[in-house]
């Protein structure tokens, strides 16, 4: 029988996500499983099209996430102290013997093994994030995919800050946050003002305790003076939510926003269509997620299509990947970046 | 101390699917893919770790083993493991039938469905 060339990667893919499971389960059932599998994909390429792949895909694909995880579970549950111990021992003596002595069979395979797993608990140190909007153009553009550190700005006071290198949010720092009008969305802008620091805008211009900033990472789309948005906080605001009316009730004095304790006041990038700090108030500290590291992986495509999955966007992925890829933003780091005062 | 029917009820929509494939006859993993992808009009199509997962589990109950016969080597790949059901799950799926039954008599009493004679698919 002719196989296809998709088939046949996907059976190779399949024989190596096997080794995520626990290796009881795997040495009694994944000959069978791979069997079952590319019985499957036999089945697929009776009635071959791009709409019966991907949904093959991601059924195995939600198929394998959740049994692997299943099966460690219960491996887990059965395993007693003393194996638990015995194994631990297994583990420090085949690493301690690498390149002394010949190395046990299957060695390479528990390392892909762990390694998985170690790229699974890593999501909290290290997580990928994608930015669906364009407030912080030019630094940060719609479809890029991030890796955000989330070490970097975790609290002082954590075991991780005796190991890593500890340093606390400052201005012109890019930082991701939780979004204070809903925790649930993770924005990206840029940190203008800290604790203790007065600032309003004049005709677009920061004017940051007392200090007139050029920054050049700013984008101006719009050459028209908005009240608010260019001279905050000095116009009558009128489209901020609760929090931003919080802010400026409390924390404006003298026409000047005055950063409390423990807050950061944060703007995009792109400064006239950037809905940012002067619309929806203060980010706690606490809400810091980490530093984006770097762009992985950008995409030509528009808002809608990171904000929600859809089939749609995986297939358009899946025929443009290689145009639509902006290939000179992969890879690129968005910088921290200190504003200049102006003589 | 072997699980009682009661322990094993409810069952999962995968395992009851899987009983109801061996019902009939003994099958292969791939066979049995097949029958409750038939059965459930394509809606559950069980994938390799959810297949073999539950028949792990349900081997560890009791409720299927693993069987001798082979049919006619030249049919069909003699590495292939067939399955067959236990009395016990026989017992156990007869039970979690009538159990949906129920539950489906009492969806009908609450008016849940246009018409009386409304043919039920998709399984649970």
């Amino acid at each position: 029988m002719p196989q296809s060339i998709v088939m046949r990667w996907f059976c190779r893919l399949y024989l190596v996500m096997l080794y995520a499971y626990p290796r009881e389960f795997r040495l009694q059932y994944g000959g069978d499983m791979q069997q079952l599998f590319r019985d499957r994909c036999r089945q697929v390429t009776r009635t071959p099209s791009l709409w019966n792949w991907v949904r093959f895909a991601t059924q195995s694909a939600a198929d394998w996430m959740s049994t692997m995880f299943q099966e460690r579970i219960a491996a887990v549950r059965e395993i007693t102290v003393q194996e638990c111990a015995s194994k631990t021992f297994q583990v420090v003596r085949t690493v301690w013997s690498v390149g002394r002595s010949t190395q046990p069979r299957g060695f390479v395979a528990e390392w892909a093994m762990t390694l998985i797993i170690f790229l699974f608990a890593t999501t909290t140190l290290v997580q990928a994030y994608v930015v669906p909007t364009g407030s912080m153009e030019s630094t940060v553009m719609i479809g890029d995919h991030m890796l955000v550190d989330r070490m970097s700005y975790s609290d002082p006071g954590s075991w991780g800050s005796h190991l890593l290198p500890y340093r606390d949010v400052q201005r012109g720092d890019i930082v991701c946050f939780h979004y204070p009008e809903d925790v649930r969305q993770i924005y990206v802008k840029r940190v203008i003002g800290i604790p203790g620091d007065r600032i309003h805008m004049e005709n677009k211009q920061v004017v940051r305790n007392g200090q007139r900033l050029i920054e050049r990472y700013t984008q101006h789309i719009d050459p028209i003076i908005d009240p608010y948005r260019d001279n905050f906080p000095q116009a009558p605001a009128w489209s901020t939510t609760p929090h931003g009316r919080e802010m400026l009730a409390d924390d404006v004095r003298d026409g000047e926003l005055v950063v409390p304790p423990g807050k950061l006041f944060m703007m995009g990038d792109n400064r006239e269509n950037s809905a940012d700090s002067r619309y929806w108030g203060l980010v706690p500290r606490d809400s810091v997620v980490g530093k984006p590291v770097f762009v992985y992986w950008s995409y030509d495509a528009p808002t809608a299509d990171f904000e929600s999955w859809s089939v749609d966007h995986l297939i358009d992925v899946a025929t443009h990947f290689f145009t639509k890829t902006r290939w000179n933003r992969t890879f690129r780091v968005p910088r921290a970046q200190r504003a200049e005062v102006a003589p | 101390m072997p699980p009682t029917l009661e322990d094993l009820l409810p069952l999962t929509p995968p395992v009851f699917h899987i009983l109801v494939a061996l019902s009939d006859e003994e099958r292969h993993g791939y066979g049995i893919m097949q029958d409750v992808a038939r059965q459930t009009d394509n809606a559950l199509q069980l994938g390799p770790g959810t297949l073999y997962g539950c028949l792990k589990r349900m081997l560890a109950a009791g409720m299927v083993e693993e069987s001798d016969v082979r049919p006619d080597p030249a049919l069909d790949d003699e590495r292939r493991r067939y399955y067959r059901m236990t009395p016990l799950g026989q017992r156990v799926v007869r039970a979690e039938a009538q159990r949906l039954a129920n539950a489906v008599t009492t969806a009908k009493t609450r008016r849940l469905f246009d018409r009386p004679e409304a043919r039920v698919t998709g399984g649970a």
